[in-house]
């Protein structure tokens, strides 16, 4: 980021510009580093330092609680990890996150954006209350499904008991603990889904359908040739901060099952929030979130290298 | 996905045979699947504002009513009675519109920076962003308390504002808006001898309207639903903010009063939903002009 002083051209500039003196790029290079100062400085104290920090404190019995320095204790975190109740099904309880809740939404998202592509009346009323569930803040949201889950006089129950069922207790038992979290999520990652896929679809050139259209393609057809390659890059875009989301899976956990019943809901930063802030085991927090750290190191390259070529189908 | 496209191939063939009866059919298709998904997704909602009218007995009557038989405002006052809300509604302000500001400012020009300047190591950087963008900020958060425990920052508006500023989400938007966008104009611009910060602030961000309109929705909606951070960085009851008031009340209200519970939900929900409908307008006005 400093190394300012040697810029030589590194890659060819482009063909508008090679009429243009060095000096140029010099100096619009300089103003790019100033451009990005904000964000990347901001993130080097809040982000990278702490982060710097965690992989230190997994080998230590660091207690956040307790100004004493943390003592050297190895590998051992990383051993009980495999031992200590629940992060192991934590883990598996954010991966099942991502296998059934990432692909649901943006399918559903999807699904919803290409019916309401054309314009028609009311289109904007359905697209604002599909999307009300995302804007919504998810303690209230997550509240109101504790409500409509809640085993004595919640709706879902009473219909449930209307068709001479016996009330669940949504909540309190297995699987159905889960099932409620998977499907809360789901339903409050459809409208973000929905939009991103609307605005992508909107931005495809119709010039493109009308010449498919008079070369004899069906909707069909210009969909799976036409659209799906072209949305591919926002796709790409949503699988991401679609796992980002699982990584970060909190509030709902918290809010509707406490994690439980026994841990059946745990998520990585569930577990790990409560070993820091609850049982004060900093060490065994950090090295959870070091395991949780290298995953998204994994998925990262395996996400550029897909978004990578991918790019190549983009719009010129 | 076969089911993704039907509507439209039957539009086009209702087109070709000049039937009118296929396109009615179509557009009631599209109507019922838009009206479930409209209930599936806004009656929760619908549910959360009537069951904040009526008494804890009626909230868990079975069969449950729809519309409250007497309507009881008190709810709403036993919320306040229950907590400061008032003070957590200023503080949510507070940092949610702050954050924003500073979300939005930073990651336009960190956004244009890579997606339209040449400098050394640019690449590499947006590739450890977009790296650091996979890690979640929620991994990081213990040694982040401890940080923001030795600066004095928890229980500060500081606090809880400047760690949210850096978006990477932002600049990675914000960079494939630019990438995407034709450079002609700027260009053009540069040819006739505007520096960077010229094009930035003439060109560039005035085109950049629906992208910033879209991402300042995102950013506030993010800012003021943001609960883990808060709830980690704020012990003292006059920097709760609504969502941490929220979950406080959870505890309080336990699953007896549904109702007052339901209407601390309302009071959370409606601020979001009015910014929402604002900014409506601006994405409606945004596909309109790209449209053009």
């Amino acid at each position: 980021m400093t190394s300012t002083t040697v810029p030589p051209p590194a890659t060819p500039p482009p063909a508008v510009l090679t009429v243009r003196p060095d000096t140029l790029h010099r100096r619009e290079g300089r103003a790019g580093y100033v451009l990005i100062a904000p964000t990347t400085l901001l993130l080097a104290v809040f982000y990278l330092y702490p982060l710097v920090q965690t992989v230190i404190y997994s080998f230590t019995d660091w207690n956040p609680a307790s100004a004493d320095v943390p003592g050297f204790v190895g590998l051992q975190n990383y051993a009980d990890l495999g031992d200590a109740g629940g992060f192991g099904s934590a883990l598996g309880h954010t991966g099942l996150y991502v296998l059934v809740v990432v692909p649901c939404a943006m399918a559903i998202g999807l699904f919803l954006a290409v019916v309401m592509n054309t314009p028609f009346r009311g289109r904007s009323v359905y697209r604002a209350l599909i999307f009300l569930p995302y804007i919504a803040p998810m303690v209230g949201s997550a509240l109101v499904f504790s409500y409509l889950l809640t085993p004595l006089g919640g709706v879902v129950n009473s219909v449930v008991e209307g068709f001479g069922g016996r009330a669940i207790p949504f909540l309190t038992t297995t699987p159905w603990a889960m099932v409620a979290v998977l499907v809360f999520s789901v339903w409050h990652q459809i409208g973000y889904t929905m939009v991103i896929y609307s605005a992508a679809l909107s931005g495809i050139p119709s010039s493109y359908y009308e010449a498919a259209t008079l070369d004899g393609a069906g909707a069909l057809r210009r969909f799976w040739s036409i659209s799906f390659p072209l949305l591919a890059p926002t796709s790409g875009f949503l699988a991401i901060t679609g796992i980002i989301g699982a990584l970060q899976v909190f509030t709902q956990v918290y809010v509707l099952t406490g994690g439980g019943p026994l841990g059946s809901t745990s998520t990585v930063i569930y577990w790990i929030y409560q070993q820091g802030f609850v049982f004060f085991h900093g060490g065994l927090a950090t090295a959870a979130s070091v395991v949780l750290l290298l995953i998204g190191i994994a998925v990262t390259m395996f996400q550029l290298l897909v978004l990578s070529r991918r790019d190549t189908v983009e719009l010129s | 996905m076969t089911a993704l496209a039907t509507p439209e191939v039957t539009v086009t063939r209702s087109r070709r045979k000049v039937g009118g009866n296929r396109r009615t059919t179509v557009a009631v298709a599209r109507h019922a699947v838009l009206i479930v998904a409209a209930i599936l997704c806004a009656g929760p909602f619908l549910w959360m504002v009537l069951t904040s009218f009526k008494t804890s007995a009626e909230a868990l009557s079975s069969p449950p009513t729809f519309l409250p038989q007497t309507w009881r405002f008190e709810n709403y006052l036993d919320v306040f009675a229950a907590a400061p809300f008032g003070r957590y509604y200023l503080n949510s302000t507070i940092v949610a519109v702050a954050s924003t500001i500073g979300q939005v400012v930073t990651s336009l020009m960190a956004g244009y920076a890579f997606a339209r300047l040449r400098f050394r190591g640019r690449n590499i950087l947006f590739v450890v962003l977009l790296a650091a963008l996979m890690v979640p900020f929620e991994i990081v958060f213990t040694p982040l308390i401890s940080l923001l425990s030795m600066l004095n920052w928890l229980n500060t508006y500081q606090g809880l504002i400047i760690p949210n500023v850096p978006s990477i989400l932002g600049a990675f938007l914000f960079r494939q808006y630019f990438t995407n966008f034709s450079s002609e104009i700027e260009d053009a611009t540069r040819v006739d001898g505007a520096g960077v910060w010229r094009r930035l602030r003439s060109v560039m961000v005035p085109m950049a309207g629906p992208m910033i309109g879209a991402f300042a929705i995102l950013s506030f909606v993010y800012n003021w639903n943001n609960f883990f951070f808060q709830f980690i960085a704020v012990t003292r009851t006059e920097m709760f903010t609504v969502q941490i008031g929220l979950s406080q009340l959870q505890s309080q209200e336990g699953a007896q009063n549904f109702n007052v519970l339901m209407a601390g939900s309302t009071l959370a929900v409606v601020p979001v939903l009015v910014v929402f409908l604002i900014f409506q307008k601006q994405i409606v006005a945004a596909i309109a002009s790209s449209l053009r």
